[in-house]
């Protein structure tokens, strides 16, 4: 039994038209023991920035309230919102500070970055436990689930979804993945981020 | 075995520790206190490695009550759990962490509704309606899945409390034993002869 | 042409049962027993399966070095173990009910497996473990009780069936086997369950539920039974139970299968999907309130705040 599967959890960020994507399931586990049908992974960070915490779930609440400080002080700092590039570094470089001794999490980021000519950009971005950046075109997993994201994910997503369809591609992919995860489930969060609003559904998801 | 339990009910929370402090083989003590009062509208049931647990429990106790002199106030019970789990959560990768699960129970004066924490040593915490600890959650936790209510009267609570204690007297090899029962409310901190 | 050589060959199949009735000459049962198709059993010889053992001095450490589970988790021969069954024996007969997951470490490998082993109309066997040990033993099990029905002209008891099961299994203790099965029929005595498993302990009992989630099955079986239960009743006490573990055990879930066993022999009772049994009940069956198990939906728009009655009471989103 790894760590990382101690908890259980996964989480999914994808891109579409515009918009992106990012789901988890909402089950907190001691190993076998289902514990809580309401523990969330994905944390706002700003309102165009949403962070995915899969992992050991003391780090992630651990990790939570650290990058809610660290971007307040940047916030308070520069006088202005941080843009996900950015964000994603300051998670990158937070974890890399614990090289050896690492915290038990892969984050998954998504959100929408402003574009010097004044456009919006979809961003996507995982990190691996001690802060590689992998940015992604399509899609990024994390979580027990993530070999099964995988396979759902490849065969379901395709470029330039509108918000509404984007929904419904990462809500089938993730139910369908967590369906065969032992470790997660027990419930299921979408938020669909576009350039104006977040959509936040909870989805009927299977409770077993 | 140590086991503890909690169950929330209309504007209550029951927090019961069976009352055994073991060494090896043996039982030291069958009249252990392991459920602590933190403040007038908090309880605390602790178990775990032993020495870890009172050591812990009475450096919570201690600075839980140095808020509330330096401030005037108690702390909530979101807020003194918050701050417990990172306690834990910094001691874990220290260089001895303590090894200590937690059932935070508290009344809030402030928005009238009960509170209870499901905390385990390695500083996960989560709200829940119902907890226990030890191997009697593998027993009590699908029990109260079908008996609790979030309304029972303190009464009915305790009925479903004692379903637990006896289904884990029933099916568990080394029975806890006797068990320490309080209950925080409005009113504040009362103990409970079962 | 090669069909003419092959009929008078050595070597075709006629002659290979033959030279294997040949060797078990002395043993009146087997002639029968081997007519016709061997359904699988191909490795019976004189009424006793044989196995290739591996070809090492001492197989039976051997195998509990690669297989059993506490010995070397990582270098192990991995075997499906997550699993709820129960089985319980009250007035009206008996109850048997079971999950279908089968996962391999995290990954569900199936939610459709049948883990209910008919043997025979009046007995049924349940799965926890090795899936192929329970399947084979109790399939072989029923060939034996069919032998003893021919044999002695009646059914054979419930306990004769399960102490037959009992001591095959003792045969191979130490060599990876690896089963926790309930035996329960109904025979002459009335309805009786046994409890088999591979380290060769059998009990006979009212109640018994085996696998990864059978502590959350008990929590909600001992409280709720009692041998006077009605038929509908312990029906939906079997259903609840198997959703109950397969609500809080990961290893554990996808539908229950359920079973009663009455005087004239088992009935499957239905198949209910436990993420169904969940958000909306079992669906229109006797003895269920048709309304979700689920802890959530159960107590949808309840809460434990105690405003005093002089403040706004908070208004609960139903």
């Amino acid at each position: 039994m790894s760590i990382m599967d101690q908890n259980g959890g996964s989480v999914i960020a994808m891109v579409g038209k515009d918009c992106v994507a990012i789901a988890s399931d909402l089950r907190l586990g001691n190993e076998a023991l289902a514990v809580s049908s309401n523990f969330q992974k994905i944390f706002p960070i700003t309102d165009r920035i949403y962070l995915g915490l899969p992992g050991l779930a003391t780090d992630v609440t651990t990790l939570k309230e650290r990058f809610r400080f660290r971007v307040n002080m940047y916030t308070i700092k520069e006088e202005r919102e941080i843009e996900p590039e950015t964000f994603a570094h300051l998670v990158s470089s937070t974890l890399y500070e614990h090289r050896f001794g690492p915290y038990y999490v892969e984050p998954v980021m998504a959100g929408i970055s402003k574009t010097p000519s004044g456009g919006f950009k979809p961003f996507i971005a995982a990190t691996d436990l001690i802060g590689c950046l992998n940015y992604a075109k399509d899609f990024v997993v994390a979580g027990t689930a993530s070999s099964k994201l995988y396979g759902v994910a490849e065969g379901l997503w395709e470029p330039d979804l509108e918000p509404e369809d984007l929904f419904e591609t990462i809500s089938q992919t993730i139910m369908n993945a967590l369906d065969r995860d032992a470790y997660s489930g027990w419930g299921c969060i979408v938020h669909v981020l576009t350039k104006d609003k977040v959509i936040t559904r909870t989805l009927k998801a299977r409770m077993d | 075995m140590e086991t503890s339990f909690a169950i929330t009910g209309k504007g209550y929370v029951i927090v019961a520790a069976d009352t055994t402090a073991s060494r090896s083989i043996i039982k030291m003590k069958t009249d252990e206190d392991k459920v602590k009062t933190l403040s007038p509208h908090l309880l605390m049931a602790y178990s775990g490695e032993p020495g870890d647990t009172v050591h812990f429990a009475e450096y919570v106790e201690r600075n839980i009550r140095l808020y509330q002199i330096r401030n005037l106030y108690p702390l909530r019970p979101s807020a003194a759990a918050a701050w417990i789990r990172r306690a834990l959560a910094t001691s874990l990768r220290s260089r001895s962490p303590y090894s200590v699960n937690l059932l935070v129970g508290g009344y809030d004066t402030a928005s009238h509704d009960p509170h209870l924490y499901w905390i385990d040593f390695l500083g996960t915490m989560t709200e829940v309606p119902f907890a226990a600890h030890g191997y009697g959650a593998y027993f009590a936790l699908s029990l109260l899945d079908r008996y609790h209510d979030p309304e029972a009267s303190l009464e009915d609570g305790l009925i479903a409390l004692k379903r637990c204690i006896r289904q884990v007297e029933e099916r568990l090899v080394v029975t806890p034993g006797k068990y320490k029962v309080k209950v925080v409310s409005k009113d504040g901190i009362q103990e409970i002869d079962l | 042409m090669n069909t003419l050589v092959q009929r008078f060959s050595t070597t075709s199949a006629q002659s290979e049962i033959n030279k294997a009735k040949a060797l078990a000459a002395d043993d009146q049962d087997f002639d029968d027993f081997a007519w016709g198709s061997e359904a699988g059993f191909g490795t019976i010889a004189k009424g006793v399966p044989t196995f290739s053992l591996p070809a090492v001095p001492d197989p039976r450490a051997f195998l509990r070095l690669h297989t059993d589970d506490h010995a070397d988790p990582n270098c192990r021969i991995k075997i499906q173990h997550g699993t709820t069954t129960l089985a319980f024996r009250f007035k009206g007969g008996v109850i048997v009910a079971v999950d279908s997951r089968a996962t391999a470490g995290s990954y569900i490998a199936s939610g459709t497996v049948k883990k209910v082993i008919e043997i025979n109309p009046y007995l049924l066997g349940t799965m926890a473990g090795g899936a192929a040990d329970c399947q084979f033993w109790e399939t072989y099990l029923g060939m034996h009780c069919r032998l003893h029905e021919l044999r002695n002209r009646e059914r054979i008891s419930v306990s004769a069936a399960s102490k037959y099961l009992s001591n095959l299994v003792y045969n191979y203790k130490g060599m990876g086997l690896s089963m926790g099965t309930m035996i329960c029929g109904w025979d002459k005595t009335g309805p009786s369950v046994f409890y088999v498993d591979s380290d060769g302990t059998r009990l006979k009992g009212n109640l018994f539920s085996v696998g990864s989630g059978s502590t959350h099955a008990y929590g909600v079986l001992d409280q709720g039974y009692h041998w006077d239960l009605s038929d509908e009743d312990a029906q939906e006490l079997g259903r609840r139970s198997i959703y109950a573990a397969g609500h809080r055990d990961a290893y554990s879930g996808n539908t229950c299968n359920l079973y009663h066993i009455k005087e004239d022999g088992w009935h499957f009772i239905g198949n209910y999907d436990i993420s169904k049994m969940h958000y909306e009940g079992p669906g229109n069956v006797p003895g269920s309130e048709n309304v979700g198990y689920g802890y959530d939906v159960r107590v949808v728009g309840r809460s434990s705040a105690n405003p005093p009655p002089s403040a706004p009471t908070p208004v609960v989103a139903a």
